[in-house]
């Protein structure tokens, strides 16, 4: 079954109000999150811990235009054994439990009711009112396993599993409709679900890792293995190879 | 459009931390006064930029006023705090200053500002050991802010102790590999600290603020300086004092291109005005005008 002829009615009645829906329910999370939430208090240590610990990354990857000496002395300053501070400091680190801590598990509902609630019951909804039709073709051949998901409400055995239902024009709206939000809202919008859901799945987005004590570790052991290779070595004969260039010195 | 082209002028002169102040108090002024209520959310950062330029040229009525409005749409806010700290500084009132940013710090911990301004009271009041230590604490605390490290090196400097000062430098250097301004500024305090290892090091920075930019005069005439005084020490090895002699004599002729471009540019200019005094001449001789009063 490959042409299907679809009455216009259903892109003016359909498909283009559920763009519309999409679109202005993601800006009004958007808003609703903004209202709803709290600036997170930072911890005094853990600004200073991520500090010390891009200064050590810029030691190594930077180190090489600094004297040989300075570069020695401030690579002891990290790593020597007894006095070195990624060796001596060991911070208390608590296990910060999601379920018993009330700030975090504030939050997580905050997130679940801003996005995913909406999405479940916009879904349901346009699931119930645009039910029963085929909405649009997706341009590229889909298997049948793919059927039950994408053509919810048309039972037809031999149609194509490129047709699909209204529920996933609902969802390609979703993700489709992030850079349009980029585009209005700016960057770093609250109605950007993916990015959120991204989150989720990696895990506590903080400023730090929540073992300062690892990274110290992994710190240490990389501002190790590196060795100074000086970058000025010969900088004066690259310098003098050819006539320095004065355009534009006394304009 | 002017008010487009003023607005443009401050967001830039933001941008680029400019310190132009008399600038932006007549801009930022006219700004205010005639447009308020077409520049929207714009306008009260336009009030803090204004406000701060209005201070250094002590327009404290601009500044009074600025501040009014911005503690009116934002009553407990943190900068502008901090903003009338800092008139509370410009009128001399150091210790309500103080308790104005003591407040702020209980209130935040981890407010950077509040601890800056502080420290600059203790500049302004002379106390520079005190400025030097309570600077030291607050790096040891945030050590990646880049504009206290130059503030701490600018204190070190002051107070002759240079080894400290290029300790700083190189902190700056290391966070900043390609800006030149560090790399001359660290082979000044190498140079000034003596010593041979130190002249040689001051030699390399040079050179290499010099790789970054060819146009930094300053460190073409350290790169000189410092060869030189290599090659006249007594203590060096036969290839290097050769070695120094050629940088030195290198640099000397790259300083007399630069002075002769500078004389080329100096002629072209004085023929071009010469040309057009000439022609203006040539036609008030044609009409019959009198050129004494010309």
């Amino acid at each position: 079954m490959a042409h299907l002829l679809l009455d216009s009615s259903i892109r003016l009645w359909v498909v283009l109000p559920i763009v519309f829906i999409t679109f202005f329910v993601g800006i009004l999370r958007h808003y609703v999150t903004q209202l709803i939430h709290n600036d997170k208090k930072v911890d005094l240590q853990q600004v200073s811990d991520s500090q010390v610990l891009l200064r050590s990354r810029i030691l190594r990857e930077n180190g090489k235009y600094l004297p040989k000496q300075s570069f020695a002395m401030r690579k002891h300053y990290f790593n020597n054994p007894e006095t070195g501070f990624f060796k001596k400091v060991k911070r208390k680190v608590i296990p910060k439990n999601p379920m018993t801590d009330p700030s975090t598990l504030t939050d997580m509902m905050k997130g679940n009711l801003t996005n995913v609630l909406p999405m479940i019951l916009i879904g349901g909804w346009i699931n119930w009112a645009f039910s029963g039709f085929v909405t649009t073709k997706v341009p590229f051949p889909l298997t049948l396993r793919f059927k039950p998901m994408l053509q919810r409400g048309i039972e037809l055995i031999s149609l194509d599993a490129s047709w699909v239902s209204s529920a996933s024009w609902y969802f390609l709206n979703v993700f489709g409709l992030r850079s349009m939000y980029t585009l209005i809202l700016g960057q770093d919008n609250a109605a950007d679900q993916s990015r959120i859901m991204q989150d989720q799945m990696t895990g506590a987005a903080m400023a730090m890792p929540p073992d300062p004590n690892k990274a110290f570790k992994s710190e240490w052991e990389a501002l190790e293995i590196v060795e100074h290779k000086w970058a000025l070595e010969n900088v004066e004969e690259e310098l003098m190879c050819q006539d320095l260039n004065f355009r534009g010195l006394f304009s | 459009m002017m008010k487009i082209k003023m607005r443009d002028k401050l967001r830039k002169w933001r941008e680029e931390n400019f310190r132009n102040s008399e600038q932006i108090v007549d801009v930022g002024e006219e700004l205010i006064n005639e447009h308020a209520s077409k520049l929207g959310d714009d306008i009260w950062i336009i009030y803090e930029q204004v406000m701060i330029a209005a201070l250094d040229c002590s327009r404290d009525d601009l500044a009074w006023s600025c501040l009014q409005e911005l503690k009116r749409q934002f009553p407990d806010s943190h900068r502008v705090k901090r903003l009338a700290g800092m008139r509370l500084e410009a009128l001399e009132r150091y210790e309500d200053a103080n308790k104005l940013y003591d407040s702020i710090l209980q209130d935040d911990p981890t407010n950077t500002a509040a601890r800056k301004r502080k420290i600059s009271i203790l500049r302004a009041q002379g106390k520079s050991s005190e400025a030097i230590r309570e600077l030291n604490e607050y790096l040891e605390q945030f050590v990646g802010d880049q504009e206290a490290w130059h503030e701490l090196s600018e204190l070190y400097i002051n107070e002759h102790d240079y080894a400290k000062a290029a300790f700083c430098l190189e902190e700056l250097m290391m966070t900043n590999p390609h800006n030149h301004l560090y790399c001359e500024q660290y082979g000044e305090v190498k140079y000034t600290q003596g010593g041979l290892e130190n002249l040689e090091l001051a030699r390399k920075y040079f050179a290499q603020a010099l790789k970054l930019n060819n146009r930094n005069m300053r460190a073409l005439f350290g790169l000189y300086m410092s060869a030189s005084h290599v090659a006249a020490s007594p203590k060096v090895s036969a290839k290097v004092k050769k070695d120094n002699v050629k940088y030195a004599a290198w640099a000397a002729s790259q300083i007399s291109r630069a002075y002769q471009v500078r004389r080329v540019r100096e002629e072209n200019v004085k023929c071009s005005a010469h040309g057009i005094t000439k022609a203006v001449y040539t036609v008030a001789m044609v009409h019959n005008v009198n050129i004494i009063h010309l």
